[in-house]
């Protein structure tokens, strides 16, 4: 029962980190209607941002977090503002394509900016456990846990209560028909790109500790987040962070219990065979598309 | 004979043989022979682009697992050849099937909901195949890479020049397989079926069949170039099969002109060439740690926005540019 709750925590810690990343692309595909694949990347190079904070700033690891969170909004302002407003015209796949185009840049940014050797950000609470049912769970994991059930709380009270939250729904739900009823739809979008890179850029601090800051930190979190969509539906916004949640937790079971080297595979195997029997996600309904 | 002549092969078999005399240039010291390798990746890169842009091009479609296919077509071929002992042709054959059977699974079960499931599902595949390369050591030889040598066929044994030559051949027939595909009916469905797939499937297209057809032919290009890769790299490491690569094979066909067959071959000239060959021997910025991303990542973005044809079109349109202006110019001399 030990190892049962040391690797229902662990998951629900990379759960966690899959969730905030999840939410941004959410966020992001239902308000300007691209899969945004560049979620991962653009939390990375602000983690090397806050990093940076840390090291020639003398930052504390919190200060070092707002510092590139803050970054993060900023770079996500300009990321809409220079580039994907400009593709608004484009057909989607064009602006999927604009993405990639958006994880070279970063992805060459990077090193340029920062150097080619990883970097360590801390944990935020570098000490401590607590023992629940007998397994030691430290409580930064716990801290993570709580982030990211935060964060997800906190923007859905935000999505649902609040007057900018309606103007995103509503935008998400038809941008032409919320333009004609008043809605700055261009600064819900400008909002989004900033949303999203804080919460991306979360989750990769939320990260660092564990395996470093470097440019390919985010590649195996950008992929799960985009399955926890695809499971969960970009039609809601809580759907992925619940799949993050069950993937998360899945992946460590399966590591453990069944096989180390066939866990991945075989989670990747039962994830296809989801998205055939439930084509829709989790939540997800089917849209009907017309001429 | 009088329909093969006719139909312009010329221009493939042409620029063919011209490709395939950069070895003797390197020879007589013209260009230096590691220039030579950095074409043979630009040729082998250019085969998986075109197959990805019968797939991106003429369905619409996106494809993320390039990189794992084409690692699976490498490894493949490196471990029968040099393990079992097959003779190159046979492996060849079994490296591309495989693939394409795994990745018709993978598009049977991804297309069936919607095309963006494709991006995502065969992003998830790829990643699966680079754990495996890592993991399997028995088979993959894990972080040490695995060798394999220059192909062997009919007796012959090929050196790096005439494997470079061989490579070569492969992409010229490539290139005229692909020319006949995208003209044939099922190249018209496909085209139809990117316009609109409602209007498509009401004239009786099967968008799945021909949606499969597509990812199929990607894959087995994919799967060609790993064995093209291999045999004249000599050398596969699991950290080489990443996502960055399906992308950058990506950027090749959206900068090189989508819905072309040339264009991917002068993508992959810009996205895997000129950084090895112009960019990093510039004098103070070539040192400076990615640079080619950044050149490829603002170079996607600004081709997409301000050229969606692609590069293919840029010297057509100075052209045409120049002659417009001449004229213009002209027309204000007589008025």
């Amino acid at each position: 029962m030990e190892t049962f709750f040391q690797l229902l925590f662990g998951g629900l810690q990379t759960g966690s980190v899959t969730a905030l990343a999840a939410l941004g692309i959410a966020i992001i595909y239902r308000t300007s209607r691209t899969t945004n694949f560049a979620q991962g990347t653009i939390g990375m190079f602000n983690a090397f941002i806050a990093t940076f904070g840390l090291i020639h700033m003398n930052m504390t690891p919190w200060m070092a977090a707002i510092f590139g969170m803050l970054a993060s909004f900023l770079t996500g302002v300009a990321v809409d503002l220079l580039i994907i407003r400009q593709a608004k015209k484009s057909s989607p796949i064009a602006k999927q394509i604009i993405t990639f185009g958006i994880i070279m840049i970063f992805l060459g940014a990077a090193p340029m900016l920062f150097g080619v050797v990883p970097l360590s950000f801390p944990s935020f609470l570098p000490t401590g456990h607590a023992s629940i049912m007998g397994a030691a769970i430290s409580h930064n994991a716990l801290l993570n846990i709580f982030i990211g059930v935060v964060a997800a709380g906190l923007l859905f009270l935000f999505l649902q209560y609040t007057r900018w939250g309606l103007a995103v729904r509503v935008t998400a739900s038809n941008e032409t028909t919320a333009k004609l009823m008043g809605v700055p739809t261009s600064h819900v979008t400008m909002g989004a790109w900033a949303v999203a890179a804080a919460l991306g850029t979360l989750s990769a601090l939320m990260l660092a500790p564990a395996i470093s800051v470097n440019v390919s930190m985010m590649d195996t979190v950008q992929i799960n987040a985009l399955i926890a969509g695809v499971i969960g539906g970009f039609q809601t916004f809580y759907g992925p962070v619940l799949a993050a949640y069950i993937i998360g937790v899945s992946r460590n079971l399966l590591l453990f219990y069944v096989s180390s080297t066939w866990g991945e595979p075989l989670l990747f195997m039962f994830i296809l065979l989801f998205i055939v029997l439930r084509p829709n996600g989790l939540i997800g309904k089917k849209i009907v598309k017309k001429v | 004979m009088q329909n093969i002549l006719k139909h312009n092969y010329t221009k493939y078999i042409v620029f063919g043989i011209i490709i395939s005399l950069m070895p003797t240039l390197a020879g007589i010291g013209l260009i230096r022979s590691a220039s030579v390798i950095v074409l043979g990746a630009v040729i082998f890169y250019g085969v998986v682009a075109i197959g990805l842009n019968i797939l991106l091009g003429f369905s619409g479609l996106i494809s993320l697992g390039t990189a794992g296919f084409m690692g699976l077509g490498a490894y493949m071929s490196a471990y029968l050849t040099e393990i079992l002992g097959l003779p190159f042709l046979l492996s060849l054959a079994i490296s591309v099937v495989v693939p394409v059977i795994i990745g018709s699974l993978v598009g049977l079960v991804s297309l069936r909901v919607s095309g963006m499931y494709l991006a995502i599902a065969t992003l998830a595949v790829s990643e699966v195949f680079r754990l495996m390369f890592s993991e399997f050591t028995d088979i993959t030889g894990g972080f040490s890479g695995m060798r394999a040598s220059f192909p062997s066929f009919f007796g012959i044994s090929l050196s790096r020049d005439t494997t470079f030559i061989f490579l070569v051949v492969i992409l010229v027939l490539l290139m005229i397989l692909t020319d006949n595909f995208v003209n044939s009916s099922v190249g018209r469905a496909l085209l139809t079926m990117r316009v609109s797939e409602t209007a498509a499937s009401a004239m009786g297209i099967n968008l799945l069949k021909y949606k499969l057809m597509a990812f199929a032919l990607a894959t087995a290009y994919a799967a060609i170039g790993g064995v093209m890769y291999v045999h004249f790299i000599q050398f596969s490491f699991p950290t080489v099969w990443t996502v960055m690569l399906s992308l950058q094979i990506l950027a090749a066909v959206v900068i090189g002109g989508i819905k072309t067959i040339f264009g991917p071959i002068i993508g992959a000239f810009v996205v895997f060439g000129v950084p090895e060959l112009f960019l990093n021997r510039l004098p103070i910025i070539g040192d400076i740690p990615g640079l080619a991303f950044m050149f490829t990542g603002v170079l996607i973005i600004v081709v997409i926005l301000f050229y969606p044809n692609g590069l293919i079109y840029l010297g057509h349109d100075i052209k045409r540019l120049w002659l417009k202006n001449r004229k213009s110019q002209k027309g204000g001399e007589t008025a």
